[in-house]
């Protein structure tokens, strides 16, 4: 029953790392979930799955910053 | 009362003024009157600058912290949720363990901002959610030590893997809520007043467990849940589906739909967690 706030922030951290390695062009645009390639219904429902490939693009996104600063820390270059 | 609707008498920062000015000179006052041995340290010019100069850095400081508090807690709001009085409170405990016979959810509104939970039962607050997750530590804590299994850290473990579910709560109906695209005025401190309420129904429960042992913990904690289930739903329904579906009648359409689900799996979640959080300390 040790769940506790400290284990909470690990997963949470976990989580938003294993969102952030979804490779844009190798892997989701093969099954279909790449960003280019739902943005349909200008209407009024985005839909749930729009609403998630969003979700993924934008931590992607903010992840990409903060992978740069930490690798630019520990002198590796990788993109 | 001039205005019957004002929350409380702000009465904050006159006392403030007063106690701060005040606090100097009786900082100086003190040491001063007291035993001979204290008298001789602070009797030293240096001593007595140095309190002075202390105290001062101490009123720059608290005045840092009010000017910037408003920034990350937002305290004006959070005193809306707090504004409460004994009547609401009972009615509103009534309404958690009984709510099959209320007819009227709706929160009333004044011009566009929700009404004080002093005026309206339907309105949450975070006062019962706050006392009630308190008393839950307290409880767990004594059913540990009927049962000789007490240790005081384990009140801090007990604490922090509640309040673990909770934000865990509280992050997963926020994702789901942005997944569905609900327009929706449920804020984040609405729904950590919602969801605090199910520890009302735990309290209850592990008490009847520790005076009539597993019989009545089961009763008590099945009939708790039952009654958040229906409170969450018919509380929820009118915040997260749409005006149409509140009025009872059922709208078909696949939009209307998920979010029913929605409001589905939030109320289902609740007895979960109650049954997750007490199971192990009703032997």
């Amino acid at each position: 029953m040790a769940f506790t706030l400290y284990s909470l922030l690990q997963a949470a951290l976990l989580c938003v790392n294993a969102i952030g390695l979804l490779h844009e062009e190798r892997f989701l645009k093969n099954i279909g979930w790449g960003t280019d390639q739902g943005i349909g219904g200008f209407g009024e429902e985005p839909g749930v799955k729009s609403q998630l490939m969003n979700l993924i693009r934008s931590v992607r996104t903010v992840m990409r910053v903060l992978y740069g600063l930490v690798m630019k820390k520990s002198n590796i270059y990788i993109l | 009362m001039a205005d019957p609707h004002q929350l409380f008498d702000d009465t904050s920062s006159a006392q403030h003024r007063g106690y701060g000015a005040q606090r100097a000179p009786g900082g100086l006052g003190y040491p001063s009157s007291s035993a001979s041995p204290q008298a001789s340290f602070m009797a030293d010019p240096v001593s007595s600058m140095a309190v002075a100069y202390g105290s001062t850095l101490a009123a720059q400081g608290k005045e840092l912290v009010d000017k910037n508090i408003d920034r990350f807690i937002p305290v004006t709001k959070l005193k809306y949720y707090f504004a409460v009085d004994t009547v609401y409170v009972g009615k509103k405990l009534g309404l958690l363990v009984f709510p099959y016979l209320h007819q009227d959810w709706e929160v009333q509104y004044q011009q566009d901002t929700p009404v004080a939970p002093r005026f309206d039962v339907n309105a949450p607050d975070l006062y019962i959610p706050a006392m009630a997750f308190i008393t839950y530590i307290l409880v767990a804590g004594l059913a540990l030590g009927t049962q000789d299994r007490f240790s005081p850290d384990l009140l801090g473990l007990q604490a922090s893997s509640a309040l673990a579910w909770l934000t865990l709560e509280v992050l997963a109906i926020l994702l789901s809520l942005y997944l569905v695209t609900v327009n929706t005025d449920l804020t984040t401190i609405d729904l950590v007043a919602f969801l605090g309420y199910k520890y009302v129904g735990m309290i209850g429960g592990v008490l009847m467990g520790l005076l009539f042992g597993k019989t009545g913990y089961y009763l008590v904690l099945g009939w708790c849940c039952v009654s958040i289930f229906v409170f969450m739903i018919r509380t929820l329904r009118l915040k997260i589906l749409a005006e149409a579906a509140a009025e009872g009648v059922p709208v078909r359409g696949a939009r209307n739909q998920l979010r029913m689900y929605l409001t589905m799996a939030v109320a289902a979640a609740q007895p979960l967690l109650m049954y997750w959080l007490t199971f192990h300390l009703v032997r």
